[in-house]
């Protein structure tokens, strides 16, 4: 079953590696994210993508995100979350060919917790990046509610789930 | 039950993205690789690594084969590779981290099937990394023959390194 809007965002564990701007290509611990806890009284913006380093969630997907986080901020974002079924590891270095710095959390649910919590999970084995991974979309999650989703009817495409479409959300 | 030497090393399907040397910035089209087909009458070095962009992979493991592999080729390698079950396009991104080219070739094995037909295969998720995780090894494959097996024993590179390869060419 597949997560709604009005529902309670479901609480899993993420891991990621924080960005440290005192030494950008250090790699240092490993974080726990308890959604609950970490979303819990903010307005987060939350997107999922099927690859990092893949052409459309790097080419695409996550530049506009890097480049509007201001503008999301300016109306009332404070956490940008990017996830997807790669690993921490994986995320922080990708979160660092992208550019990101502290303006996304750049998180890993390589065990398909999130994944399966949601009903967003989506098998892709046959495009060689596993059988438990995240397909495409975004939500804005209010409070621990879902406020808006928007999930890509094409995974490999960005429409619904692009920066500005977000951005009208708010 | 773990590969060993005599054995002839499994027919699965990995991917990768090939380097393009007129294009090196560019994210190619992933491609298959039988193992079989690719590797028949071939000399190959293939190592394992539990992560791409991990520390001990990054720091201590993958150097040593981006260092060596001329080496490896001049003692007749025909084929050094790395696999690990990250998907192509990171294995692709990782190699590029090193600036590999085409002396290594990034192989993924996403689905696990190359670690289990090896018996080389573990669980990642009590460290949240996920189901399937190649252990850290290497093999030199001669036409399709396993003659040396190093399977790490520990945290660490040691059997599994460029170094203890390269000695065994």
């Amino acid at each position: 079953m597949t997560i709604k809007v009005g529902d309670e965002f479901p609480e899993v564990q993420l891991k990621y590696v924080p960005y440290d701007a005192a030494a950008p290509n250090a790699c240092k611990g490993p974080q726990l994210l308890d959604t609950k806890k970490a979303f819990s009284g903010k307005k987060v913006v939350l997107i999922g993508v099927p690859g990092a380093f893949s052409p459309t969630c790097s080419v695409q997907h996550i530049p506009p995100y890097v480049a509007k986080a201001d503008e999301l901020k300016a109306k009332g974002v404070d956490l940008i979350v990017c996830v997807s079924g790669n690993d921490f590891f994986v995320m922080e270095a990708w979160g660092k060919q992208e550019k990101v710095a502290n303006k996304i959390l750049m998180a890993g649910d390589a065990n398909g917790d999130l994944g399966r919590a949601t009903g967003l999970s989506i098998d892709l084995s046959n495009a060689g990046l596993g059988a438990v991974r995240l397909t495409r979309f975004v939500a804005i999650i209010d409070n621990g509610k879902v406020a808006h989703l928007a999930v890509e009817p094409d995974p490999t495409e960005v429409t619904v789930t692009g920066a500005d479409k977000t951005l009208s959300a708010l | 039950m773990a590969i060993k030497i005599g054995d002839i090393f499994p027919d699965t399907v990995l991917t990768y993205v090939p380097y393009d040397a007129k294009n090196p910035e560019a994210c190619g089209l992933p491609q298959q690789l039988k193992t079989h087909e690719v590797f028949r009458g071939k000399k190959v070095v293939l190592f394992a690594v539990p992560g791409a962009f991990t520390p001990t992979c990054s720091e201590e493991h993958m150097p040593g084969y981006v260092r060596l592999a001329g080496d490896m080729k001049s003692k007749g390698a025909d084929i050094v590779a790395c696999v690990a079950s990250n998907d192509q396009f990171v294995m692709h991104a990782w190699g590029k981290s090193y600036s590999v080219k085409d002396d290594i070739l990034m192989l993924s094995d996403a689905n696990g099937e190359l670690g289990s037909a090896l018996g080389l295969v573990n669980d990642g998720s009590a460290r949240r990394m996920g189901p399937i995780r190649l252990a850290r090894f290497a093999l030199i494959i001669d036409d399709l023959k396993v003659i040396y097996v190093g399977i790490e024993p520990a945290p660490g590179v040691s059997v599994s390194g460029a170094p203890a390869v390269l000695a065994k060419l």
